[in-house]
């Protein structure tokens, strides 16, 4: 029994063009290099989410991303799902994801303007080789904290991501993202921000 | 709710105390008048289709369980022990036979029937003490399905399902019925808004006039080539029964003509000519008029549209149902799904799926400028100066009360109701109107249910002390 069930692009209609790659073993030392290096990246694309840098994000994300969100949901302990059945909060691809940026980027995205104070907070970091040297598969876990307007409660989102990155060319890029989120009932008044 | 009658004399006059959108006297009555008389959406039976398969949904505070029993009957039951009240299931969603309160071990069938009761003999001196046949979770007062969307009521008395959507079955036939299988519902996402749960159902029943402008960041990224000023004001809103919507107009064109505009494959239109009656196909094909967002009173909404998914300019339709569950008067818990025909290619179901994702629902590019407007509105709905102000209300009306146009003619527009053309808060009237007759009624009268006992209570009645 586990509290939790993986989650696939396989699961989604949306996902089957996504890379397959497994992690292999288990977690890097600390001071492995290509730990270091995917903590690094996993901190400079959070340090870019809360700078609400989008067409940057964007580049750091490849062709064929897959950028899942499936919904959670509250089971018995012997089922053997814990996430709906073909609905997600977020099933993107590098278009969707391309549309959402370019509207934020319009003068008339008015959930964005006044733009949210948004910090991840990242931590658990986990890197684990693969069967390919071009692709790591790093996991952690991220606090979201949203603040509007000046009184208003702010609102979190806590999850945890598994992401694949790969090597193109000299750059490394999100090719995989799966976010596991804690909530069953998202206590935010959306998701105009990124995981 | 204080001066109710002044607070109701005025929504009916298109005049809206601004309060009623953030007031917890008024959602106090509310729940007394209005959610214990009318009938609730729950669940669709696509999403309990085998024997077993149940979900947990609420009407307000009180916790429901939709089963479908082994006979394959659809149940919905009060999700509380008769014993000591625990919840007896406490998952959102599963198969299960049986359900077991955790706390003393009673158990039901999922039609609802006690199963088991731990030490019955001991306990309650066996069925002599405590007949367990009979004995079942409280089932919801009424239950009633249309198109396979299961609705319950909490009073008794409430009027047929049918007679209480009225004309707005016809409507809501575009959305559900769109071949004999009917359809089927994905999801719920499911987020919480700072927002009246008022404000989503009046949106969606007729405000033409948002769209062009909270909404321009879509249609500026090339998402829609609908939601531009002209095109909106040429559609119309309907309001038939209890519920209503709006329209958009279509470039003239027959009935098939019309659906492979929006983007539907021939062969699902064909399988709607089939189930859709004639009058239905001619608000379509003869009067150019295809169905958007719609709301059936109180807190059942849904919208039709059709985005651009891909970088071409085909577009491809989605259809959205939702829910707008009260929390509070300030907090409204949102239950979102994806609808979709059963029998619709599995290539239209993905497509229509992603077209969803983008526009609707917690991360949906249009849902999200809407939800912007409702937070702060309800917010500022809260104050002392929200007391004093009357919204108007009263867009598509005269002085005199008179509409700026007249309403479509049945030569005009076959679907059924009353119509009308271009900007107008006529179907937001109609809804506040509905909301201020349910208001006017007393709270309802419930009889109490008796667990256990075949003698009435004389010995209580006289109790010396």
């Amino acid at each position: 029994m586990s509290a939790r069930v993986p989650i696939q692009s396989t699961d989604s209609p949306l996902g089957q063009h996504a890379s397959r790659t497994e992690r292999i073993g288990s977690s890097l030392p600390f001071d492995d290099a290509r730990h270091l290096l995917a903590h690094r990246w996993l901190i400079d694309e959070a340090y870019l989410l809360d700078d609400q840098d989008y067409e940057r994000w964007l580049d750091l994300m490849s062709d064929d991303i897959h950028y899942f969100m499936p919904i959670r949901i509250t089971t018995a302990a012997a089922s053997s799902f814990d996430t709906a059945r073909r609905m997600a909060h977020f099933d993107e691809d590098k278009y969707s994801l391309n549309r959402r940026v370019a509207r934020l980027h319009t003068e008339h995205a008015w959930t964005e303007d006044p733009p949210s104070r948004v910090r991840h907070h990242l931590s658990n970091v986990r890197t684990f080789a693969t069967d390919n040297d071009n692709e790591l598969i790093v996991e952690s876990a991220v606090l979201l904290f949203r603040s509007r307007g000046d009184i208003a409660e702010p609102s979190f989102v806590s999850a945890g991501r598994v992401d694949l990155l790969r090597r193109e060319d000299r750059d490394w890029r999100l090719a995989r993202r799966h976010i596991t989120v804690d909530e069953s009932v998202l206590r935010t008044q959306n998701l105009a921000v990124f995981l | 709710m204080r001066d109710a009658a002044r607070v109701l004399a005025n929504v009916r006059r298109g005049m809206l105390p601004a309060h009623i959108y953030n007031d917890a006297e008024v959602f106090t009555a509310e729940c007394e008048r209005l959610f214990s008389r009318a009938w609730m959406f729950l669940a669709h039976e696509s999403e309990i289709p085998q024997v077993g398969d149940y979900v947990v949904r609420r009407v307000l505070e009180d916790s429901f369980i939709v089963s479908r029993d082994q006979d394959g009957d659809v149940h919905a039951m009060f999700n509380m022990c008769l014993h000591r009240g625990m919840q007896v299931c406490r998952a959102e969603e599963g198969n299960a036979s049986h359900f077991r309160c955790p706390y003393h071990g009673w158990s039901y069938r999922n039609d609802g029937r006690i199963a088991g009761l731990p030490f019955h003999k001991d306990a309650y001196g066996g069925e002599e003490g405590f007949a367990r046949k009979g004995k079942r979770l409280l089932p919801a007062p009424r239950l009633d399905t249309y198109n396979g969307l299961i609705f319950i009521s909490m009073d008794p008395d409430a009027p047929s399902l049918t007679d209480y959507l009225g004309g707005f079955g016809f409507y809501l036939d575009y959305y559900t019925k769109q071949s004999a299988s009917g359809c089927e519902l994905l999801g719920p996402q499911r987020w919480r808004i700072n927002a009246n749960w008022k404000i989503g159902a009046e949106n969606f029943a007729g405000d033409m006039y948002h769209t062009p402008h909270t909404h321009t960041s879509v249609v500026e990224i090339g998402l829609f080539r609908e939601p531009q000023a002209q095109k909106r004001k040429d559609g119309n809103t309907y309001w038939a029964g209890r519920g209503g919507g709006t329209t958009y107009k279509l470039p003239p064109g027959s009935f098939e003509e019309s659906m492979a505009y929006v983007g539907y494959p021939a062969d699902m239109a064909a399988r709607m000519k089939e189930q859709w009656t004639a009058q239905q196909q001619d608000v379509i094909g003869r009067d150019g008029f295809m169905v958007s967002a719609a709301s059936a009173f109180p807190n059942l909404s849904l919208v039709h549209n059709w985005p651009k998914v891909a970088d071409s300019d085909a577009v491809v339709p989605f259809i959205s149902l939702r829910l707008w569950q009260p929390i509070s008067a300030n907090e409204t818990e949102v239950l979102s799904w994806f609808v979709v025909d059963k029998e619709a290619p599995e290539s239209f179901k993905e497509l229509s799926y992603k077209a969803y994702l983008m526009c609707f629902g917690s991360s949906g590019m249009f849902e999200q400028d809407d939800v912007e407007n409702w937070v702060s509105l309800t917010t500022t709905a809260g104050g002392s100066m929200a007391r004093r102000l009357l919204l108007n209300g009263r867009m598509g009306m005269l002085e005199d009360g008179s509409p700026v146009v007249p309403p479509l003619t049945p030569e005009q527009f076959a679907g059924p109701g009353v119509a009308h053309v271009g900007y107008g808060e006529y179907n937001q009237r109609h809804l506040l109107g509905e909301w201020a007759d349910y208001l006017e009624r007393p709270p309802l009268d419930v009889s109490q249910i008796t667990v256990g006992r075949q003698q009435p209570d004389l010995e209580l009645a006289g109790d010396p002390t």
